[in-house]
């Protein structure tokens, strides 16, 4: 079977989407949990490459991208903040320990 | 001149409310007296506007958008009405002096009490459905606030909170009744919908009709939202006289009254009302019967009364409800007043402790006993003509079954205010309570409200003509004092009634032969006592409600890994209609 | 002053003087007089000017016109929408910076604080003018990046960084599905220009239903939608409560106003989104009622209210956005009063119960939760907070003669005016939860004036004059919008009505 470069772009976007969605619901580490954003946010840049692709709108489909790096760093060193302070306070990185909030 | 004293009599008391609030609690004495100056001035201005009753509108204030013009006409239900709240108001006030001396937060109490009168005046006042359904709820909030005036008792939060969350709940019927006529006539103005009731569709008007009632059953504590009024008896007793007997319960009854001419020829309504008033009346006084709680008796007999009076605009007596209300306003504030002086000696509400307090108290006795003979429609007091006429409108305009029972329910009343009367006045002491006679302030309340039950049925036929002159809808007959009383004395009706009366007299009087009946009975006063059922009703839904909340807070695990499903759930769920939905 | 001038300005204050405020307080701090105080007043000062630029920015667009700004790529628009939003998160941050003089006085970090919050208000203001969609989402980040560093902004609190986390967590899910519509229209059309989408756009199309439906969920957590409302109770009850004021008082709302302007661009494409609004409503409101009927903890019922308080204004939205025909503006007009009233309410709310968490708690070193017998008594000491929590849970409540009352009369009104078996039942529906919602308001305020006060009222600290002046301004205005509820329709009217434009209807 042959295919196409874009074919190819979207079932590597679904890849992403599927581990990072993957990672958030079963993974019991806040790291991993992390990581499992990131990955989700790859696939989205992902999208908006293919998209510029799609429509002949290459540099915006790419400077879009770039902006989403910009933004999705900052979030990912925020969280990554809030949880070496969790690791800190709780002792333990555990997202089943990160349960005092309910009900 | 209308204007002015329809803006002074709301005006009044809502600026005493805030001045009472502002002077603090250091000060009580200036509280007392700016209260009583403050509703005094609201009566005053109230009965002014009597003279002035005209049937349009007299204050507007053009506020647009979807809220319509603030309207406010003083027709003669508008200004009898804020008469009666003002005069009975100004009355509570004046005995709350003495009755509230050295409470705590007196700045709270008579604040509320205030801001209450100005919002009952403004409910019989205003044209605006909007402004009906706002007052409503207004005077609903200060019941509540009032009910659980003792925030620290427990029974007191709960039953104010009881008060308030059933009026809202039928408050939403009179909400869909406003919003409906508002969405299909584009305005508020309850006039132009009296007039024009026809031409809604009939569904519509039959659901504005039925949101009506179940408003008012609520607000009027009708069955079957009867089980509220009970529990509001944990309020000071000046506000059990003022808020659930004199004016606020009345709303319900105005509130029919109002609209009557609209929806008297929606199918099945008028026997809906004269169903929901002839069983609170029953009910309600089967459970006077049996109750032991002083305040409690005379609560179950306000919403016997009260179904009297929907009783009567179900078959199309109006004039009878309303002057049946009048009367009712002003006795039952006197058994209320009374009952709170005798309260207020003794310490307790129980009626099995107390007895032959007469002897103590033989200025309560007086008072109390008139507004007791009042009550049970013995002549020539008051009561007893606003109720002849309102059995003869049932006769004349009901089903007969209906009659029957309203016949039999007044000689229940008699029963029961005779045993009220008897077990806290008469008899032997049954405890060692001791009671002293009124204090001043109380005494003048009290004396101007038994000189009201004894008069105020000589104004039927001043009070018919103003009715009739600014009400051309509602098709008032106006008769003059002569012609009425020949028409009560020269109508079976009465005969009937005061028969049954003297049968329930004697029952009481020959209470212990009837030993036998009586144990027969017990299962329906087993029954009686536990109010027929309606209170496990309630807390069942309270119960549920609650038991679903707690239910529904497993969900809230406070996993992140659920949370996120939260989210991918919530994608698949709007997918999936859109995609099945279109 | 020019309103071409004024708009670029309004925008670009907060945002450049976010980072000076942060500098300036960070070296005062460490300076010799270790004290935030610059910081403080420099926030309080620029979002008076901001409040000042906008009311010259505003004037075009209370005559029904519109200003558009383009700078390079980015095009803004202010429209009737984008005032309300700008005037509402204005005179909310005020009051918030106000009240966090002493709240916040002295801790640590307290200049990334006010930073933080002008930050928030530049952000929420550019959020609303944004015209095209990855410019939305931008402005999108920027609100929430500054919402999770406040939110988690008590770095020794462990539950301040548990909230703060979810909070992230779902915040950046969702904005990736945003991400993923963005890109899915723009794979589809080749535009993201919102009014050019929308004028391409004439008929239903797979990809962009579910772009529409990413969009809906997508934002739809920021707004709180529930079942992606799980984040909310846990930030609203742990951030510092001004800033509680601020999340449940516009953050959310800003949402709301986003997912609706990147629907909008998609209007035609179904017509079922005013129905996705509808039971959307439907589902906070109950459960945020439900929710709030046996919590403990104050701020986190409060925080449950605002669920169901959006479900009351998506009630309105989506009134008008699936019966455009009969209710015309209406229902998107009783929503953006009440979205503007529940931000003076709930804002009322946090900031009053923030008084007393502060006086009870605080103050004392104790950052444990305000529960609810600690407000056993509360009005024998705090007499003035203790009756505007009142009046503030009241008009929650939805009871008159206060501002809540009015905004769901005129969602009542809106919803009859389809005249709609359905939507009309839905809004019984909904009168029946605001009764609900008395179940747990009335037992609070019957706690406040108790006679008896709870121990640790009684040795509770002062309240500030700096916390009651914001209070006593809330409370005033919740007074007086319930007295005359048209006061504000010049600035919710236009609102409605450009609401009505995003979707295609004139």
């Amino acid at each position: 079977m042959n295919l196409s470069p874009s074919m190819l772009a979207v079932i590597a976007i679904l890849g992403l989407l599927g581990v990072g969605f993957y990672a958030l619901l079963a993974s019991r580490n806040l790291i991993k949990v992390i990581v499992g954003l990131q990955i989700l946010v790859k696939g989205s840049m992902l999208a908006f490459v293919l998209a510029g692709r799609l429509v002949g709108n290459v540099t915006l489909g790419q400077s879009l991208a770039l902006t989403v790096i910009v933004v999705d760093t900052i979030v990912a060193v925020i969280g990554l903040a809030i949880s070496v302070q969790i690791r800190r306070h709780f002792g333990t990185l555990d997202v089943k320990a990160l349960t005092t909030l309910r009900r | 001149m209308a204007a002015t004293f329809i803006l002074l009599s709301i005006g009044i008391p809502w600026l005493g409310a805030l001045l009472v609030w502002w002077v603090g609690d250091q000060h009580p004495k200036l509280q007392h007296t700016l209260a009583v100056v403050f509703s005094v001035l609201a009566g005053a201005a109230a009965l002014a506007l009597i003279p002035n009753a005209a049937t349009a509108a007299a204050v507007t204030f053009p506020v647009g958008g979807l809220f319509g013009d603030f309207t406010f006409i003083p027709d003669g239900l508008g200004v009898f009405l804020a008469a009666v709240a003002t005069v009975v108001g100004s009355l509570a006030v004046i005995f709350s002096v003495n009755y509230m001396h050295g409470e705590h937060q007196l700045g709270r109490y008579y604040a509320m009490v205030l801001f209450f009168i100005g919002a009952m005046v403004g409910l019989v006042l205003t044209s605006n459905l909007l402004l009906v359904f706002v007052f409503w709820e207004i005077t609903a909030l200060c019941s509540y606030a009032l009910i659980s005036f003792h925030n620290d008792d427990p029974k007191a939060v709960k039953g104010g909170i009881k008060a308030l969350i059933i009026t809202q709940i039928g408050g939403v019927g009179l909400l869909a009744g406003a919003l409906l006529v508002y969405s299909y006539f584009g305005t508020y103005d309850l006039n132009y919908f009296i007039a024009n009731a026809g031409s809604l569709p009939a569904g519509v008007l039959a659901a504005a009709a039925f949101g009506f009632l179940i408003a008012a059953a609520a607000k009027s504590a009708q069955f079957p939202f009867q089980t509220w009024l009970p529990d509001a008896m944990e309020a000071p007793t000046p506000i059990s006289a003022l808020i659930h007997a004199a004016t606020m319960v009345n709303a319900g009854v105005y509130l029919l009254a109002r609209f009557y001419p609209a929806f008297k020829d929606v199918p099945g309504w008028t026997t809906a009302v004269v169903i929901v008033g002839m069983l609170s009346a029953l009910l309600a006084a089967l459970m006077a019967c049996v109750a032991t709680d002083l305040k409690r008796v005379l609560a179950y007999s306000t919403v016997s009364q009260l179904g009297y009076m929907v009783y009567a605009i179900g078959a199309g007596g109006v004039f009878a409800s309303q002057f049946h209300l009048f009367s009712h306003s002003v006795f039952k504030a006197l058994l209320f007043l009374a009952a709170g002086a005798v309260i207020h000696a003794v310490g307790t509400r129980d009626m099995r402790q107390m007895g032959a307090l007469g002897k103590q108290m033989p200025f309560v006795r007086a008072v109390f006993v008139i507004g007791a003979l009042a009550l049970a429609g013995l002549p020539i007091l008051n009561g007893f003509w606003s109720k002849e006429l309102v059995l003869e409108a049932g006769l004349h305009g009901g089903p007969i079954w209906a009659f029957v029972v309203m016949v039999f329910v007044a000689g229940l009343t008699a029963f029961y205010t005779f045993r009220c009367v008897y077990l806290v006045f008469y008899g032997e002491a049954r405890s060692h309570l001791h009671g002293h006679d009124a204090q001043t302030a109380m005494k003048v309340s009290l004396g101007l409200l038994a000189l009201g039950t004894l008069t105020t049925w000589l104004l039927v036929g001043p009070f018919g003509k103003l009715l009739h002159d600014t009400l051309p809808a509602h098709e008032i007959h106006a008769l003059p004092l002569g012609e009425v009383a020949l028409e009560i004395f020269t109508a079976p009706a009465t005969y009937i009634a005061l028969a049954v009366i003297a049968v329930g007299l004697l029952c009481w009087w020959m209470r212990d032969r009837l030993a036998g009946l009586a144990s027969a009975l017990t299962g329906l006063s087993r029954a009686a006592a536990d109010s027929f059922g309606f209170e496990a009703v309630n807390r069942g839904i309270v119960s549920a409600t609650q038991n679903s909340a707690e239910a529904l807070r497993v969900t809230q695990t406070g996993l992140l890994n659920w949370n996120v499903l939260g989210i991918l759930a919530g994608l698949v769920i709007v997918i999936a209609i859109l995609a099945f939905g279109a | 002053m020019n309103p071409t001038t004024a708009f670029p300005w309004m925008i670009a204050l907060p945002l450049v003087a976010a980072p000076i405020i942060y500098l300036i307080g960070r070296l005062s701090v460490r300076s010799r007089a270790q004290s935030a105080a610059p910081a403080r007043w420099m926030a309080i000062v620029v979002l008076l000017v901001t409040a000042v630029l906008a009311f010259f920015a505003a004037q075009p667009i209370l005559q029904g016109k519109t200003l558009t700004l383009t700078f390079y790529a980015i095009s803004l628009r202010l429209d009737g929408v984008a005032l309300l939003l700008g005037a509402t998160v204005t005179f909310l941050g005020l009051m918030v910076a106000i009240f966090s003089l002493r709240y916040m006085h002295g801790d640590e970090g307290e200049e990334k604080y006010y930073a933080l919050l002008v930050a928030m208000v530049g952000s929420i203001i550019g959020l609303g003018c944004a015209a095209d969609l990855f410019n939305l989402w931008v402005w999108f980040e920027v609100m929430a990046i500054s919402s999770f560093m406040l939110v988690a902004f008590y770095r020794d609190q462990p539950a301040s960084l548990e909230a703060g986390l979810k909070y992230l967590v779902q915040s950046a899910a969702g904005s990736v599905l945003i991400l993923l519509g963005i890109a899915l229209v723009f794979a589809s059309t080749g535009m993201l220009d919102l009014a050019a989408i929308r004028s391409v756009v004439n008929g239903p199309a797979p990809i962009l239903i579910a772009a529409g439906a990413l969009f809906i969920i997508g934002f739809g957590v920021k707004a709180a939608f529930v079942p992606l409302h799980t984040w909310l109770p846990d930030a609203h009850s742990q951030a510092p409560s001004g800033i509680s004021a601020m999340l449940s008082g516009i953050v959310i709302e800003a949402g709301l106003v986003a997912m609706l302007r990147a629907l909008g661009a998609l209007a035609a494409v179904s017509s079922l989104w005013g129905v996705l609004l509808l039971i959307f409503g439907a589902f906070n409101m109950l459960v945020g009622n439900l929710m709030a009927l046996r919590q403990e903890q104050v701020k986190r019922l409060l925080a449950y209210s605002s669920v169901s308080h959006l479900g009351y204004m998506l009630v309105g939205l989506g009134a008008s956005i699936t019966f455009p025909l009969m209710v015309g503006t209406n229902g998107a007009e009783g929503a953006f009063f009440h979205l503007f009233n529940h931000a003076t309410m709930k804002g009322l709310a946090f900031l009053s119960v923030g008084a007393l968490l502060y006086a009870l708690h605080i103050a004392r070193g104790d950052h444990g939760p305000l529960v609810l017998s600690d407000l056993d008594g509360a009005s024998r000491r705090y007499p003035a907070v203790a009756f505007s929590l009142a009046v503030a849970v009241l008009a929650l409540g939805g009871l008159p003669p206060l501002s809540g009352f009015m905004s769901k009369w005129m969602i009542f009104v809106a919803g009859f005016q389809s005249q709609n078996g359905w939507m009309i039942a839905l809004v019984i529906f909904m009168a029946l939860n605001s009764v609900l919602s008395l179940g747990y308001y009335a037992p609070l305020v019957n706690r406040m004036f108790r006679h008896t006060p709870a121990p640790i009222v009684e040795n509770g600290a002062r309240v500030s004059v700096s916390m009651r002046v914001p209070l006593a301004l809330l409370t005033l205005l919740t007074v007086v919008l319930g007295f005359w509820p048209t006061l504000l329709s010049w600035l919710t009217a236009p609102a409605a009505a450009a609401l009505m434009a995003w979707f295609g209807v004139q």
